[in-house]
């Protein structure tokens, strides 16, 4: 009797568990829809949402695109997912694609609904697209190879990434956001000629919003200085090229009587590409330094000028200001800062040949 | 009613069975045997050898009967009855109403020592266990040459009688254990015992319901000494092939004491692979139909994509797909086990097709599938013992039901069930999942 009432329990536990599981509501990986790249443009009130979506056929993979606009993002996304045969799944989204006009309006709306969303993953990439959302997209889907990965290879750190490319996710977007003494630069793209999309530069973005943009040189230095720029290339004045191998920085801060000083003392182990003439060592050295120096001057005067901390400058003089006073950084310290940059050029190598 | 009369009453009806007067010494008797179980004209030249010798050297008829055997009254019908079972030769002694069991020239009922049949061995001794218990508790006395390996034997069974022998090494086995072995056999001695299942439930007390086999099994004579070394106890009994091994522990899944015939990296490479093995075969199911079906978020895209693209017009959900595929994968290898080795083929070559082509062309499953399940079948077949990969293949059926409900973390579940069953067993005492080394140190025996 004893047995057969806990076989009856345990058939009836076997049930409950099967009747609460929702397990019918699983799709399988077939019947979703996995967009990859989402653009997004802001008119009148209303967002403007396209998808790239990776259609999987027998014979390789077509690339659909979808637009639609709505209220709100979801609203947008809703409607494309009602149109679609299958449900649309933002979980495998990996570049989000902003009209420039809508970054120059200020992201902060659609960042903070992008890092509530358990769908859309907070490492997704966030790109600026330096023209119209419908255009970019049309010369994607004409002269693009349609593959899973096409916009997204373009970006994606081990795969179209260069060192002179900004790489911003969008947890460091809403970070910015949020911080009183870090900002973020995005990348900028435009569609090129011969089917592939152009790298313009970065845009320095001040608390989610595109207030002036730097050149693709000087995103080099920044990434340099964040620790990036292995693998990138620098042309040094009209002698030779270089190849940076690994870079490291060390800064020390000080504030005095209320103005900030930073150094910053950037390590560059350079190998030699290519050469115009008979440089010495030593030439190439002087003008790696000078070149870098030039640079920096540039890109500090963008900083000032926007007053957008995109180096990350201010964590360095978190310890040394008191939270209110951390809180106006951007406005009454950042545009007194004083920074002195020492660039230690290293030739590790000078490739297979010596130099003369 | 006379000794004679109740013998023939139970065992006239065999054809087999044959009761003869004669005479020995001149003095009339009976001589009474299986001639089934006999080499009879070899035993009665045997018979007439002695009665020539004894009448050449003058024996009389008392120190004769002492030469043949232990004579007993006929009272006891027990001893005649076992002595007759097992193939001796009954000399009954009208006058005295006495008998002598003599041993006989018996006939070779016993396959010789093979290779093991149902294990491989891979640079090992390769005799293997066969069904007579004494030949066993030779082949491994010849093993592992110690004084200190006891065997005590016990008949079990009253309606039928069966050898049962408990073998351990004196000084190596926990005391405890032995005792409580040589507890429950003594307890259980009466009980009828046909098989392992009933060794361990009724001999044992082990629980019947236990995914896990409660007695390992092992026909490797190497494997067997092992085991005692590490201070387990072996039981043979008439007539089964193997030496039962007690109690069985999770590490017996992954370990061969053959293993240590080679240097150490490469027995620990034999033994990861072994533990990959296992993992694999409980997880790799579930995360197909996890990833498939609840996470696809998990899986790169590209990864993702191709899964689709491969997935594209088939009918069913993932975890119906795998189910009725590995019911599949199970039937063929429960066919390929019962069908006679020269048809066996049979089964390798339709079930390829289907497993390899068919069921792909016709849409009903994804090939990716197909790599998972035979992956899945590889990686089970690294697991020692057939019967614990057998509990292997059934536990994984619960981790795919639960991945199919919770994803990957059904997965995780479904892992924490199956290990916390394992932690629960605890054979005499000893926890499954511990490793059981030589006590050298505690409890000498």
């Amino acid at each position: 009797m004893r047995r057969i009432r806990r076989t009856a329990g345990s058939l009836l536990c076997i049930c409950l568990l099967l009747l609460n599981t929702g397990c019918w509501d699983n799709r399988d990986i077939n019947h979703r829809s996995l967009p990859l790249v989402m653009g997004i443009a802001y008119h009148e009130n209303l967002y403007q949402i396209v998808l790239q979506i990776p259609e999987p056929l027998e014979s390789g993979i077509s690339l659909k695109i979808l637009t639609q606009t709505g209220k709100t993002i979801n609203q947008a996304v809703d409607k494309i997912s009602a149109r679609m045969e299958s449900s649309v799944d933002l979980l495998h989204l990996k570049v989000i694609l902003v009209e420039k006009e809508y970054a120059q309006l200020g992201l902060s709306d659609s960042i903070t609904t992008f890092m509530r969303s358990r769908e859309i993953s907070p490492k997704a990439l966030v790109v600026i697209c330096d023209e119209k959302l419908d255009t970019f997209f049309e010369h994607v889907k004409v002269s693009m190879a349609p593959k899973g990965t096409t916009l997204y290879d373009s970006f994606e750190k081990n795969a179209g990434w260069n060192p002179q490319m900004a790489l911003t996710r969008i947890w460091q977007v809403y970070r910015s956001i949020h911080s009183y003494t870090r900002d973020v630069a995005i990348p900028v793209y435009k569609s090129g000629k011969s089917g592939t999309i152009d790298y313009t530069g970065s845009a320095i973005i001040k608390n989610g919003r595109m207030v002036g943009q730097i050149t693709p040189e000087e995103t080099l230095l920044f990434n340099s200085v964040n620790g990036l720029g292995t693998q990138g290339k620098i042309e040094v004045m009209n002698n030779a090229s270089v190849l940076i191998l690994s870079n490291s920085t060390r800064h020390r801060s000080r504030l005095v009587h209320n103005i900030p000083y930073l150094d910053i003392e950037l390590t560059l182990k350079v190998s030699i590409v290519e050469t115009k003439g008979t440089p010495t060592t030593k030439l190439i050295k002087d003008e790696l330094q000078e070149v870098l120096l030039q640079r920096f001057e540039h890109l500090f005067d963008k900083i000032l000028a926007s007053k957008a901390d995109i180096l990350g400058v201010g964590q360095y003089f978190r310890n040394k200001l008191p939270r209110s006073e951390l809180s106006h950084w951007r406005t009454d310290y950042l545009p007194r800062m004083k920074v002195k940059l020492k660039v230690n050029p290293v030739i590790q190598n000078e490739g297979n040949l010596k130099l003369s | 009613m006379g000794f004679i009369s109740r013998i023939k009453e139970q065992y006239a009806v065999s054809d087999d069975f044959f009761i003869l007067n004669d005479y020995l010494l001149e003095t009339p008797v009976i001589l009474m045997g299986f001639n089934s179980l006999m080499d009879w004209t070899l035993t009665k030249q045997n018979l007439q050898t002695y009665i020539n010798t004894a009448a050449d050297t003058g024996l009389g008829l008392e120190e004769f009967r002492t030469v043949l055997g232990q004579v007993e009254t006929a009272s006891g019908m027990d001893k005649a009855s076992a002595g007759l079972l097992q193939g001796k030769l009954i000399i009954y002694f009208e006058q005295e109403n006495s008998f002598i069991v003599m041993d006989t020239v018996a006939r070779t009922l016993d396959r010789s020592i093979t290779p093991p049949v149902n294990e491989n061995v891979f640079q090992g001794t390769l005799s293997s266990f066969t069904e007579d218990i004494n030949s066993n508790i030779g082949i491994l006395r010849k093993q592992i040459q110690s004084s200190h390996v006891n065997v005590s034997s016990y008949t079990i069974g009253s309606e039928e009688t069966r050898q049962l022998t408990l073998v351990y090494y004196e000084g190596h086995a926990d005391v405890n254990l032995i005792e409580k072995i040589k507890m429950q056999i003594e307890q259980n001695k009466h009980q009828q015992i046909d098989n392992l299942q009933q060794l361990s439930q009724r001999m044992m007390g082990f629980r019947n319901w236990t995914l896990v086999p409660n007695l390992n099994q092992t026909e490797l004579p190497e494997e067997a000494a092992n085991f005692l070394r590490n201070g387990r106890a072996l039981l043979f009994m008439d007539r089964l092939p193997v030496a039962v091994v007690l109690p069985s522990l999770l590490w017996d899944i992954f370990v061969l004491g053959s293993d240590r015939h080679m240097p150490l990296p490469l027995m620990m490479f034999l033994r990861a692979l072994r533990v990959i093995g296992v993992m694999l075969t409980l997880i790799l199911p579930g995360t197909y139909v996890a990833l498939v079906s609840v996470n696809p978020e998990v899986l790169r895209i590209e990864l993702a994509l191709s899964i689709a693209q491969t997935r594209e017009g088939i009918p069913y959900p993932a975890i119906v797909e795998i189910v009725l595929m590995l019911l599949i994968l199970e039937l063929i290898i429960e066919a390929s086990i019962r069908l006679p080795k020269n048809i066996g083929p049979t089964i390798t070559m339709v079930g390829g097709i289907i497993l390899g082509e068919a069921v792909v062309q016709a849409k009903l499953v994804s090939n990716l599938l197909i790599i998972i399940l035979a992956a899945t079948t590889i990686a089970n077949s690294t697991i020692i013992g057939l019967q614990q990969s057998l509990s292997l293949r059934i536990a994984k059926y619960i981790i795919v039901i639960l991945a199919a409900i919770y994803g990957v973390f059904g997965i995780m579940e479904g892992l924490v069930l199956v290990f916390a069953y394992l932690s629960s067993l605890h054979p005499f005492g000893i926890p499954y999942t511990s490793i059981m080394r030589c006590k050298k140190e505690v409890n000498h025996g």
